[in-house]
């Protein structure tokens, strides 16, 4: 039995890629099972999901807690050692970001491999949605699934054009992943990073969140509030110029405020991601 | 021909509930349960359910009411609910069994003190005489969502019957399930006829709720009926889980309980619902390292396999119990219906009550594992520790 650990966020299909794991093994006529892993989640909150695969029908029904493999959907996620702890030893980790494999700060006894599925996303299907995007990458460093398997489970999720789409991003990051490259540093560090931010955002800093954030244009704002009334987060403050300025740790970056302006002066600019 | 596709706990309740043809659904959403309304709603809208109506009631307790209507008329009905919204259902299902109202009900559990499962909810009705299932996979939940109407509306049972399954580790996880064709499952399960007449005079009647019409005046008379219909569904789930094992190769035991590695063990443990996936991955192991130690899931709870555990109580030194649910101040249900159960036997095993998985914590393999090893600990000193045992 060979398993996985998916990390990601809300709005990201890391659930919908479990999904389409577990029935992309079973296309290749193994046994599969695909658990996500719940809590009162939202848009842009941090979520695991897992899948196993074996030759007989899965009966074990806990987490996946040492698995084969990682992936993780995120960008900033991909920065933390949480996407490569607890793995068995000799595992993978396959991480979405722009940085080469041998340049992610993550340790232990495992391999590292990258992808910049979010670029591929934006390119292929206009949003940052990761998930086909990273699974064609998948399929060429895991041999427990084919990349036929892979489209044939993609079509069932999304049929028709979409499918179309998806398919081409996961062709894409099937070509585009890097090689297997073994982590620099051997011994994890001690410290863990909470970045598993539950609950409500006016109680949390979720600014670890945003793919794009909101910047605004005080010359064309009319400062007409649009944006604070409609922001579900309550990430807007008010300037004493009359101009609305973000709450950084409360802002997820979901981009209504800037579809709500009437005079479009709030535009979503998409956040660098650094290394530490 | 028979067809599989990879697909969540819900999903495989809502494709059960086209395989059996379901004419009126209603319900209220409420997490983990909401996404069988929607595979419903999607099926109804891809043209797989013709002559289907789903009414979106305001609240459970209305839920309750217009399937028990739409069954009491002679439509195959459907309601799916968890944790609180099946309290909010509580005074209505009462009439449901009490009316012998055949209808299936999913119950996707969500404990009574958080959003994560465990069996408080269902446990919580056991009193009202409904047939009580629980299951453990999606193909169970499939299976037996279809073969809860082929018990529920026999002449001998008439009643509603209740299939449970844990929220999200089941309703959202996602494995291959097989699906029988239409035409099978059309010839194995005909249309639902309900009793010609609706009133008291009737042979086939109600039970009602005062009762006294049929018994001459006896106020007991409703709940002795009730009693013996809820006892008769025994053999009729045992008959149906047999049809169903010739019809489709799959095979659930006897249907009120299911045993796994039993031969020859020395002990066995008891686990309901997903767990027993677990228990049964545990019992490999234990066998593997020598360790003689049987799983016997029980797929019935009302009513209670009180024979089969009668019958099981000669075979094995003793019994080691799990519970994902506790009545407090009252202990583990199935703890105590074993337990009584055996009583008139006139052997004794050593009975070792565990209790855990509540509110959603994980049971892993492993933890069976060393419940394994406990009751074996507990089989050679010839007692048990204090019920609870807490897990």
């Amino acid at each position: 039995m060979i398993e996985i650990r998916l990390h990601g966020r809300g709005g990201q299909g890391a659930v919908t890629a479990s999904r389409i794991i577990a029935a992309a093994a079973f296309e290749d006529g193994r046994y599969s099972q695909a658990i996500p892993m719940y809590g009162t989640e939202r848009r842009g909150a941090p979520l695991t999901a897992y899948v196993r695969i074996d030759n007989v029908r899965v009966r074990e029904r806990e987490l996946v807690h040492t698995p084969d493999y990682s992936i993780c959907f995120d960008e900033f996620i991909s920065m933390n050692q949480i996407i490569a702890n607890s793995l068995k030893p000799g595992g993978v980790v396959l991480a979405n970001t722009k940085f080469k494999a041998e340049e992610l700060p993550l340790a232990g006894d495992i391999k590292i491999a990258t992808v910049d599925a979010t670029g591929i996303a934006l390119k292929h299907l206009g949003r940052p949605i990761t998930n086909t995007a990273i699974l064609g990458a998948f399929a060429k460093i895991c041999p427990e699934i084919s990349m036929k398997g892979v489209e044939k489970a993609i079509y069932k999720y999304f049929p028709g054009r979409i499918g179309d789409m998806n398919i081409a991003a996961a062709r894409a990051s099937y070509e585009q992943v890097s090689e297997l490259v073994p982590a620099i540093n051997k011994e994890a560090p001690k410290e863990v990073v909470e970045i598993v931010s539950g609950g409500y955002g006016a109680l949390k800093d979720v600014s670890g969140w945003r793919v794009f954030e909101p910047v605004v244009d005080e010359e064309k704002c009319i400062g007409c509030k649009n944006c604070w009334i409609y922001c579900p987060e309550a990430a807007l403050e008010w300037t004493a110029n009359n101009k609305p300025a973000m709450i950084s740790r409360s802002c997820k970056g979901c981009g209504v405020c800037a579809n709500e302006c009437p005079v479009k002066a709030i535009e979503m600019k998409r956040v660098e991601v650094k290394k530490k | 021909m028979v067809d599989y596709e990879v697909m969540v706990g819900n999903k495989a309740c809502a494709v059960a509930c086209k395989l059996a043809r379901v004419k009126v659904a209603a319900a209220f959403p409420i997490t983990p349960q909401t996404s069988i309304t929607e595979y419903l709603s999607e099926l109804y809208a891809s043209g797989e359910m013709p002559g289907f109506e789903f009414v979106n009631a305001e609240g459970e307790l209305s839920a309750q009411i217009i399937v028990q209507a739409a069954a009491r008329v002679g439509a195959r009905s459907f309601t799916c609910t968890a944790g609180p919204g099946l309290q909010f259902m509580h005074h209505p299902m009462n009439d449901t069994a009490s009316g012998r109202t055949p209808l299936v009900m999913a119950v996707v559990h969500r404990g009574l003190k958080s959003m994560q499962p465990d069996h408080s909810d269902l446990m919580d009705q056991s009193w009202l005489g409904w047939v009580h299932l629980y299951v453990e996979n999606a193909q169970e939940i499939l299976d037996t969502t279809i073969m809860g109407y082929k018990i529920g509306e026999d002449a001998r049972v008439r009643l509603p019957v209740a299939v449970g399954y844990d929220g999200y580790v089941l309703s959202y996880t996602a494995e291959p399930v097989e699906i029988p064709p239409q035409d099978m499952i059309d010839n194995w399960l005909p249309p639902y006829k309900p009793p010609r007449s609706l009133f008291y005079d009737s042979p086939e009647a109600p039970i009602g709720r005062g009762g006294g019409d049929r018994g001459g005046g006896d106020p007991n008379m409703a709940w002795k009926i009730h009693h013996g219909a809820v006892e008769a569904a025994e053999s009729v789930i045992k008959e149906v889980t047999a049809d169903w094992a010739k019809l489709t190769g799959r095979s659930y035991g006897n249907g009120m309980i299911q045993e796994y590695k039993t031969e020859g063990a020395e002990v066995i443990l008891t686990a309901m619902g997903t767990v027993a996936g677990s228990a049964s991955a545990a019992v490999d192991k234990l066998w593997k390292d020598g360790k003689k130690v049987g799983l016997v899931k029980i797929r019935s709870f009302v009513p209670f396999p009180r024979k089969d555990f009668q019958e099981l109580a000669g075979k094995y030194s003793a019994i080691g119990v799990f519970d994902r649910s506790i009545q407090p101040g009252m202990g583990g249900p199935s703890y105590r219906e074993i337990k009584n159960s055996l009583f008139d036997t006139g052997s004794y095993p050593v009975v070792a009550g565990f209790v855990g998985g509540l509110s959603g914590k994980e049971v892993t393999v492993n933890d069976f594992v060393k419940l394994g090893e406990k009751t074996l600990e507990f089989a050679k000193a010839k007692k048990a520790d204090a019920h609870p045992i807490w897990v």
